[in-house]
């Protein structure tokens, strides 16, 4: 039997939750812009209308967001993150079998379920999720997880589908119908970079990519291109992704509060930001035998400029005090000129369990030193684990609050914080 | 997972009590938990700050909290969260007491009124 697999998508989820707590601002236009550079990351329908495209630097569209008074918030993830935690608790009371895509997408394989109607199914959920959290959502149904996302889209565009869209059992017209109403773009995995390469060869809308040539989609997309195609026709080629996958890199960057150039703000961002991803690592098991950091000027103004520096470690590693002290050797040698830095990452990849240093790596290894180095991070980790996070650190790491992003127009912790909470006035 | 008693089995010359059961062996034996006493559904439950002191009389003091369970049907004794575009935003409000345009977002089902402040060293 074929799968069935469900997408349930938050409708413009950043704004949806700050409307929970701001029942005044439905049918308002309101933005949500990232906490540290101020470009817009979620949209109320109001502010699309508008014009404000997604991603847009807010200091760009300052004149249309006064003209249209548009309310602006800047990202309150602890919200969205408990909001999201509570959908996924429902929706798993429903299957157990749902992967969580993203903070506001989650597929769940419904093949099992008794359900005669899907979308009146799919209905039920939404109403469900809209009386118990206070966020609407868009559910698409249909045999592959590239089609259910595609149907998702459809009830946002047309009110009428009343929040869900099914192609199981959908009759050929109408599938066809609803196929070339969806511009190529809409598509899983098309995007901004393949959609005018795909226009080029005539494929403009989803109905035209599912009917293109199999071997032409490969030769334009490489074999994720065919894939698309099937599943588009109804053959899953994906299932649904198991929770926990282990990480390939880990990546951990901030963007400071004031463009700088002043190198020991630099070097205990690094030590902050090199200590926080080798407690990933050791968490995951894995030693790194590439680091690196990257940094750049604001996008924004002039002369944007980027730098990426990377290290082989000759011996891997997932010691904070290895990690962070070859990054800072190297400062000097990155971090030439005076360039008002905006944003600084530290990453680490190429990994190696740790388990396999005892047997392929042992010629190398010098064992003694290794193995005081674990204890010394299972020290401060346990520390770290008891106490919170950041009570034993490295001495470079930051305690100045210099490059904490900031967060003047942030909505209130509602759920993060009981001085925070809303309020109820006795009537 | 292994069981505390069977690593003491294993250990030699130590003498194993084997009259009543400890009841404290069972890990799931599970101490009283506020959440499980006050919250219906994790994902439908919100706090609410009260603010105004008319309910005093009833023992709801300006500052406590309410808690409030969106998945809930309002019956007829119960106090309800509701709202109605107003500058106020979210009220509360004996059911029998609300206006026809009211929108409910919820039932109360506890209200908190803390004496002393919880200080933990942590």
């Amino acid at each position: 039997m074929s799968k069935i697999y469900a997408l349930v998508d938050c409708n413009n989820f950043f704004v949806s939750c700050e409307r929970v707590f701001r029942p005044d601002l439905e049918g308002k236009p309101v933005a949500v812009l990232s906490s540290n550079d101020g470009c817009v990351v979620a949209r109320s329908n109001e502010t699309k209308a508008a014009g404000i495209p997604m991603g847009a630097p807010a200091f760009k569209y300052k004149e249309i967001f006064e003209k249209h008074k548009i309310v602006r918030f800047s990202a309150n993830f602890e919200l969205y993150g408990d909001i999201s935690k509570r959908i996924t608790s429902l929706l798993t009371s429903i299957t157990p079998r749902i992967e969580v895509y993203s903070v506001d997408e989650s597929f769940l394989d419904i093949t099992n379920l008794p359900i005669e109607d899907y979308e009146a199914w799919a209905r039920e959920v939404r109403a469900h999720i809209l009386r118990y959290v206070g966020v609407p959502v868009s559910i698409g149904i249909a045999h592959s997880k590239t089609l259910a996302k595609l149907a998702a889209e459809i009830p946002k565009k047309y009110e009428g589908y009343k929040g869900a869209f099914s192609f199981v059992n959908l009759a050929p017209e109408r599938r066809q119908a609803a196929l070339q109403a969806l511009p190529v773009q809409d598509v899983w995995g098309v995007g901004w970079r393949l959609a005018p390469k795909l226009r080029a060869e005539g494929i403009g809308n989803a109905y035209s990519l599912a009917n293109m040539r199999p071997q032409r989609a490969q030769q334009l997309m490489g074999i994720q291109g065919r894939k698309m195609v099937s599943e588009l026709n109804d053959v899953a080629c994906f299932g649904l992704t198991p929770e926990h996958e282990a990480a390939k890199s880990i990546m951990r960057s901030r963007t400071f509060g004031e463009d700088t150039n002043q190198l020991h703000v630099l070097e205990a961002a690094i030590a902050t930001l090199g200590s926080q991803a080798a407690f990933k690592l050791r968490r995951e098991e894995l030693l790194a035998r590439r680091i690196g950091i990257f940094a750049n000027t604001n996008r924004h103004k002039p002369g944007y400029k980027r730098w990426v520096h990377e290290i082989r470690l000759d011996m891997p590693s997932n010691d904070s005090g290895v990690i962070i002290s070859k990054l800072i050797n190297d400062l000097d040698e990155v971090f030439s000129g005076n360039h008002p830095y905006h944003r600084l990452g530290v990453f680490l990849y190429d990994f190696v369990p740790e388990a396999s240093l005892q047997t392929d790596l042992l010629g190398k290894v010098d064992p003694d030193s290794h193995e005081r180095s674990q204890s010394r991070m299972q020290a401060i980790d346990v520390i770290n684990n008891r106490w919170g996070r950041g009570k034993i650190r490295y001495a470079a790491e930051d305690l100045s609050k210099l490059w904490q992003p900031k967060h003047q127009i942030r909505s209130p912790r509602y759920v993060s914080n009981w001085n925070e909470l809303p309020e109820a006035f006795i009537s | 997972m292994s069981y505390e008693k069977d690593s003491i089995h294993e250990q030699e010359g130590v003498s194993v009590h084997t009259g009543f059961p400890n009841p404290a062996a069972d890990a799931r034996l599970r101490s009283l938990d506020l959440n499980q006493l006050l919250i219906n559904h994790t994902a439908s439950t919100y706090f609410f700050r009260v603010r105004g002191s008319e309910w005093e009389d009833i023992g709801i003091f300006d500052g406590d909290i309410a808690i409030i369970d969106r998945a809930l049907d309002a019956s007829k004794s119960d106090m309800v969260l509701w709202y109605d575009n107003g500058p106020d935003q979210f009220k509360i409000s004996a059911l029998r007491d609300l206006p026809p345009d009211a929108i409910v977002r919820g039932v109360i089902t506890a209200t908190i009124h803390q004496y002393r402040k919880v200080t933990r060293h942590e």
